[in-house]
């Protein structure tokens, strides 16, 4: 009988125990709270993600309580239900977000003042979306997780990838020394047509000297006509006026003289200017099929091994030559008999 | 080679069969309650609580070995609070359940079956039959009774002390604070653990007391008989903690996975 009851006390102890200790240990591990007071809040989502019931709610970084019930409500909404420890005050105008709180997928729903919200437009309409929104409840929204986050990063990724590639394609050797002939072209033509403006410009110069003289001439005329014609009707020699249309002929015929000096130089000018494009052009033709690697000068240029040929056959053409001064013999065979 | 087959397979099915019958006619003795009562204790004692200890110490260096383990597999970028993870799933649903009950499997598997066979062999089990006490109601169901209380018991201790062991092998030996090993053990928590491992235990305490019970029934011969039987009984015992826990894990964990 003794036996017995130590059986008894025995066994009973191990599964008291045994139970103590789990119901304990998962209690411990669950963070249960046990008898304290929590308070009740709500918040409306479209969409709440990988959220799950017993996931914290964070406020200000802070764990302030747990998401008690996820429910399906009315006209497409769905309401979550957590539990804030107690005395946590919410914020100014208090918004719902749910967003992940690691890499390994766990989400957590974070309580934030409406002004603290990231400027994100997805997110800024689902908190504006209060058309038939449950009552008693806060506005919530999802905030991007890093999976979308790098799925975006990803696509600019493979655009940048794919302008660098066309980019590198477009802009090759070829095109970068291309690129450098036709500047050193530019520079040339630049040169050239300063050069040109320059004399140009002193041909004018010295044009414009001349009509200024040519037009002094002509005051000086003008005004000793206005004299003549001052003094026609008291002057009576002969001999003045016709002095006058002298003057007033040859002022007239270098004015003339000055004109077609300026045509000249107008139409000088312009052919300069047209022999000016057409050698720019020659030489921009020559320059691009010399850089293609047309041509004789262009294969001479771009292909090395025309070069190292024509180097190898001097070279060979010396060796052959010192051979045959060394050992004419190997050359020419003189056989009498 | 092709009777030998034919043998073997129906060995099995027999096996399976007598297990069935042992099962059913054991369900049909549990009423009678005052023949089986006075040894439930008796037998709780014997298979749980004289087995507490061997279920403590392996749960205690398989907790050490699973936290060095965890901190030697997660390197670069894993953040070292999973090492707590690791050791409470892994402790809770599967080590602590399959390890003890293996271990358990030798001890209580093998000692019922040499009993039970002793009995047999020596027309003990006869004499009951004799004297109108049933067997299986004196023998069986108490030994499956207590099987099926007394394994979970036992594993519910070791889970609670591989999970400690993990947690003081993570602050000594590993340099990880009892912050961090906590958070990585309360991230992915679940009640739903605790109660897959205490299930799955309570069913290989069941399969071990059947078998072993059967096995002894079956024993024949003398004690060359009666050792063959403990023998099966263990193998056996074995291989059905193994398919048992291969079978809860389709029937639980496949369905939650989804």
């Amino acid at each position: 009988m003794k036996g017995t009851r130590s059986n008894d006390w025995m066994v009973g102890l191990a599964i008291l125990g045994a139970m103590v200790l789990v119901v304990a240990s998962t209690l411990y591990l669950q963070q249960a709270d046990l008898g304290e007071k929590r308070t009740g809040i709500s918040a409306r989502f479209r969409d709440v993600g990988n959220l799950q019931v017993g996931n914290v709610v964070v406020i200000r970084g802070v764990r302030s309580g747990k998401v008690r019930s996820i429910e399906l409500a009315e006209d497409g909404w769905v309401l979550v239900d957590m539990d804030l420890d107690e005395g946590i005050r919410l914020p100014v105008d208090p918004v719902a977000l749910i967003q992940s709180s690691s890499l390994l997928g766990e989400f957590q729903a974070l309580i934030a003042a409406r002004s603290g919200v990231p400027h994100i437009r997805e997110v800024e309409t689902q908190l504006s979306d209060t058309l038939n929104a449950p009552p008693q409840a806060l506005p919530g929204a999802v905030l991007p997780d890093i999976a979308q986050l790098t799925t975006v990063a990803g696509g600019i990724a493979g655009n940048v990838a794919s302008v660098a590639e066309r980019v590198r394609t477009a802009f090759d050797d070829s095109a970068a020394r291309e690129l450098r002939t036709s500047i050193r072209n530019f520079t040339t033509l630049s040169h050239d047509l300063a050069n040109a403006v320059r004399k140009q410009s002193r041909n004018l110069d010295s044009i414009a000297v001349d009509v200024r003289s040519s037009m002094d001439a002509l005051s000086q005329t003008s005004a000793s006509l206005r004299n003549t014609a001052s003094r026609v009707d008291t002057a009576t020699s002969g001999g003045e006026i016709a002095n006058i249309i002298k003057e007033t002929e040859l002022a007239t015929a270098n004015l003339r003289a000055a004109s077609a000096r300026i045509n000249d130089l107008m139409i000088s000018l312009e052919r300069s200017e047209s022999n000016l494009r057409g050698v720019i052009g020659k030489a921009d033709s020559v320059m691009g099929k010399v850089n293609r690697g047309e041509g004789s000068l262009g294969l001479l240029i771009n292909d090395q091994s025309l070069y190292r040929n024509s180097d190898s056959l001097l070279v060979d053409l010396r060796t052959l030559i010192n051979d045959f001064r060394k050992d004419p013999k190997r050359y020419f065979a003189l056989r009498v008999f | 080679m092709i009777e030998t087959v034919g043998r073997v397979t129906r060995e099995a099915v027999e096996a399976f069969g007598q297990a069935g019958k042992l099962t059913a006619e054991a369900a049909r003795s549990s009423r009678d309650f005052k023949t089986w009562w006075p040894n439930f204790t008796q037998q709780a004692r014997k298979l749980g609580v004289d087995s507490l200890p061997i279920g403590i110490l392996i749960a205690l260096f398989t907790g050490v070995v699973l936290a060095l383990l965890a901190s030697y597999s997660f390197t670069g970028w894993v953040p070292r609070y999973l090492v707590g993870t690791l050791v409470q799933k892994t402790v809770m649903m599967e080590l602590a359940p399959v390890l003890t009950g293996l271990a358990l499997a030798g001890r209580v598997g093998a000692n019922i079956a040499a009993e039970i066979g002793t009995m047999r062999v020596t027309e003990q089990v006869d004499a009951l039959e004799t004297l109108s006490f049933d067997p299986i109601a004196y023998l069986v169901v108490p030994r499956v009774l207590a099987g099926i209380v007394m394994f979970p018991v036992v594993v519910g201790v070791a889970m609670f002390v591989g999970l400690g062991a993990g947690w003081v092998a993570s602050m000594t030996l590993l340099d990880l604070s009892s912050q961090e090993f906590l958070k990585g053990a309360r991230y992915f928590f679940d009640a739903f653990d605790v109660r897959y491992g205490l299930v799955k235990s309570a069913s290989f305490g069941f399969a071990v007391t059947v078998l072993g019970c059967m096995n002894g029934l079956r024993a024949r011969g003398g004690a060359q008989g009666v050792g063959a039987s403990a023998t099966s009984a263990v193998v056996q015992s074995a291989v059905m903690i193994l398919v048992l826990d291969a079978f809860w894990a389709m029937v639980w964990l496949l369905g939650r996975a989804r």
